[in-house]
């Protein structure tokens, strides 16, 4: 379903594996990745419609970024990373799990930077959007992660 | 993995939408002999059959203002209207026990697909006629045109309404696919050798 009005029906086959694929990166667990979208397509519907048609994907990155930000700060616990291997990337000689560790040990929001820069390579005005702060403030967000990153897999 | 994982999640999320009132229509594709068809259920009935793999832009259009955007891909809910279209192409079912839904229609081609669901198993009738039984005479040419939109095809059998000339005249699946079937009805069994492939 492509053609004129929008239905959930639609968000879903066209976001899915991206929200399912970016919550897995974020939490590094099937079970949690499962829970937080979930959670960010009934908020999308009980919030319908999206702000502005044509930006229904940042909406949704914005939405599955708070709700795995919320969701970490709730917990305060370790996630089980097993999962992670399945969308990590590997370079730089850096282990899986040395990555996996150094994502882990981030704070929610520079996580949340770290995945979409560093692993989905998306722009600094999207991943802004998607935490809901200035360009500036997602680029030092990054850069501290990345900082905390290097320093852990050092 | 990632597609299971996926496809898991899913199932969880339209049966959560449903659970708390979001989702108002499952929607299907199903393979037929005829090609694909789209389909739509909602807890009043059948709400859409469509030839091919998405509905038109205007049904769509129609869905959503009687139906809200809550349109969800749900094969589970679509379940038995699939079966009895499996089986009404196999030749063992001349009746659909699942309802029509009409919502979002004119009430003119609400009576017009009315009378058209009246025609039963196996018999023909004419736009004319059609129209005569919708409480208008003249309008034959308005009832043709309210056939060829026909949201819900097969389970409202406009393939059973012909002119009054005899020819066939339109159908939204294609002519070929009105006439397999009239023929279908007609011998009450799939024809010999099977359906043929879909030229759709």
């Amino acid at each position: 379903m492509s053609i004129g009005v929008l239905t959930f029906g639609e968000l879903i086959e066209r976001h899915e594996r991206e929200i399912f694929v970016y919550a897995l990166r974020l939490t590094g667990s099937r079970d949690d990745a499962d829970d937080i979208f979930q959670e960010t397509f009934l908020a999308a519907f009980r919030a319908w419609p999206p702000p502005r048609r044509g930006t229904e994907r940042a909406w949704l990155y914005k939405i599955a970024t708070n709700k795995a930000i919320d969701r970490a700060r709730r917990a305060r616990r370790l996630v089980p990373l097993a999962d992670l291997r399945l969308a990590a990337p590997e370079r730089d000689g850096v282990s899986l799990a040395d990555l996996a560790t150094a994502i882990r040990a981030l704070p929610a929001g520079q996580r949340a930077a770290f995945v979409l820069r560093k692993v989905e390579g998306r722009p600094y005005r999207e991943i802004a959007d998607s935490l809901g702060c200035s360009e500036e403030a997602a680029r030092s967000r990054v850069a501290e992660a990345m900082k905390n990153v290097k320093e852990s897999t050092r | 993995m990632i597609d299971q994982a996926v496809a898991d999640a899913r199932e969880r999320l339209v049966w959560r939408a449903h659970r708390e009132g979001l989702a108002t229509l499952a929607y299907d594709v199903l393979d037929s002999p005829l090609g694909p068809l789209w389909v739509a259920v909602g807890p009043r009935g059948v709400a859409a059959v469509h030839y091919g793999s998405e509905p038109t832009a205007s049904d769509l259009a129609r869905l959503v203002r009687a139906h809200g955007a809550g349109l969800v891909p749900d094969g589970r809910r679509a379940s038995d209207l699939a079966r009895e279209l499996e089986q009404y192409f196999a030749g063992k079912r001349r009746v659909f026990t699942v309802g029509a839904d009409l919502s979002g229609l004119t009430t003119f081609q609400r009576r017009i697909l009315g009378a058209t669901a009246r025609v039963p198993y196996g018999e023909l009738t004419t736009y004319a006629t059609v129209a005569r039984k919708a409480g208008n005479d003249r309008a034959s040419r308005a009832a043709g045109g309210a056939l060829g939109a026909n949201p819900i095809a097969i389970v409202v059998p406009c393939h059973r309404v012909v002119a009054s000339d005899g020819s066939l005249g339109g159908y939204a699946g294609g002519l070929t696919a009105k006439r397999r079937l009239l023929a279908l009805e007609r011998s009450g069994e799939v024809p010999a050798g099977g359906w043929p492939p879909s030229r759709r």
